[in-house]
């Protein structure tokens, strides 16, 4: 699953987008891997991520103990909103040498100078060419900066025009907005600071 | 999904539907079910003062399929990955699914946000398997053709929505650029939107050799991607 691919926003608002996930491959080495899994909370939490996740249970608004559920086919994530800590969590992550596929989602520029600066070897690339079809469907670009955030497109675009009327009308703050959006998804992968922020623009408040 | 007589009629229930399948009738919430893809987002949301909102547990192969496309949290049979997808470049250095000489594309249907009628994904299916691509085993579209050389997808579900679906399969280079194009074209014949991705292993040097693929067949890729940065190996250290 592109579960972190296809994000949409400005080159401004997606250098305060980054994730790095960890998955095991279950016809290879996902035999009792939810023990290795957990270690990489372990690794990330101390970095104080906006959001974390595990696609098998939910994120960290909604699950108190994510380690504790980490089964062998979890996936596990970790957002962050800039580049410097997201390094620092490569790094944590290349010194634990778990042996589980890490893969990180951000502008490619900043990925290739990352693993030039730390000495790492890019595997594989993948990118969005966009959305096609009938684009009539689509809601306003701006809502899509927040819907795709969740790949699995369980946030919905009448969700955060809600929010955002009531963001307007002092009836929630953007930081309560955000978290009520970021909870839909479902692998903890929204980013819970970059949407208060594409809130209040939305919203037009300071 | 099933709206039981506790209802008042809200509409708290209304804006989290990602397919706005639900309205307010007569003081009740009323769940179109042939736009309905039972995600269960309205129910998992947790915001029915009444708990009206259920499940249907009698459901149908057909609402089960539904469900399979369109809940992450329902493991479809042909996979063992929650939801819709597979590992895909997730685990690349360690399975080498995609190797050097080929490269991996996914079109979403339904992504983003406006899901999508099976009809639409046999368009796409069917215009890349003119290439003789080859599907990707292990995900549950695969799992719904009939003929995995024509893209002939089941007719009994033909008429059926998901969330969204995903096209997925490997392509030697040499026929990159014409799938490419092959994909753009079908794109006006459909109802739904879609979202195309492109993935390849980096060569010795460290480029990808997709880009310029990319280039050629007239898409501009985006600034941002998902990028495995090769920790992964067959013995985890336990
Ligand atoms: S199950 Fe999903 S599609 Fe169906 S009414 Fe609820 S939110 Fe809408
Ligand atoms: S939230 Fe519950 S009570 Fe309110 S309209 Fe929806 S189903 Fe009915």
């Amino acid at each position: 699953m592109t579960h972190t691919l296809h994000r949409r926003g400005t080159k401004e608002s997606l250098r305060t987008d980054y994730i790095v996930f960890g998955i095991t491959a279950q016809q290879f080495n996902g035999k009792d891997s939810a023990q290795v899994l957990k270690k990489f909370f372990d690794i990330v939490s101390p970095l104080h991520p906006t959001n974390m996740g595990d696609m098998r249970q939910g994120g960290m608004l909604t699950v108190a103990d994510l380690p504790a559920g980490v089964q062998d086919n979890s996936i596990v994530h970790a957002v962050f909103n800039d580049l410097e800590t997201l390094e620092e969590a490569v790094r944590r992550l290349k010194t634990a040498d778990l042996g589980i596929s890490i893969v990180v989602s951000s502008l490619c520029d900043d990925v290739a100078e990352l693993a030039k600066r730390n000495n790492v070897k890019l595997h594989t690339q993948e990118v969005s060419l966009g959305i096609h079809g009938n684009l009539k469907k689509l809601p306003a670009e701006e809502f899509l900066h927040v819907t795709t955030q969740c790949g699995h497109g369980l946030i919905a675009a009448n969700l955060v025009k809600s929010m955002v009327e009531k963001v307007k009308n002092g009836k929630i703050t953007p930081r309560k907005a955000s978290e009520e959006i970021c909870k839909q998804c479902s692998c903890g992968v929204g980013n819970i600071n970059r949407t208060e922020a594409l809130l209040k623009d939305m919203a037009g408040i300071a | 999904m099933l709206v039981m007589d506790t209802c008042i009629g809200c509409g708290l229930c209304v804006p989290y539907c990602p397919m706005n399948a639900i309205e307010v009738k007569d003081r009740k919430a009323v769940i179109d079910l042939d736009e309905c893809v039972e995600c269960g987002v309205c129910l998992k949301a947790k915001v029915c003062p009444k708990d009206a909102l259920k499940n249907d547990e009698t459901y149908t192969e057909a609402r089960l399929l539904r469900k399979t496309f369109s809940d992450p949290w329902v493991t479809h049979k042909s996979t063992n990955v929650l939801g819709r997808g597979t590992e895909e470049m997730k685990t690349n250095d360690v399975t080498n699914r995609f190797g050097k000489g080929v490269c991996g594309i996914a079109v979403e249907l339904g992504r983003p946000g406006t899901g999508t009628r099976f009809y639409d994904v046999e368009k796409v299916a069917k215009a890349c398997a003119a290439s003789n691509v080859e599907f990707e085993p292990y995900n549950p579209v695969t799992s719904l053709m009939t003929n995995v050389k024509t893209g002939e997808m089941n007719k009994e579900f033909i008429n059926e929505k998901a969330l969204s679906a995903i096209v997925e399969f490997i392509c030697p280079n040499d026929k990159v650029v014409q799938v490419l194009k092959d994909i753009k074209k079908v794109s006006a014949e459909l109802d739904t939107v879609f979202s195309l991705d492109i993935c390849c292993m980096a060569e010795d040097d460290g480029s990808f050799p997709m880009y310029a693929m990319i280039k050629e067949a007239g898409f501009t890729s985006s600034l941002n991607g998902k990028t495995n940065i090769g920790m992964g190996r067959m013995q985890l250290k336990f």
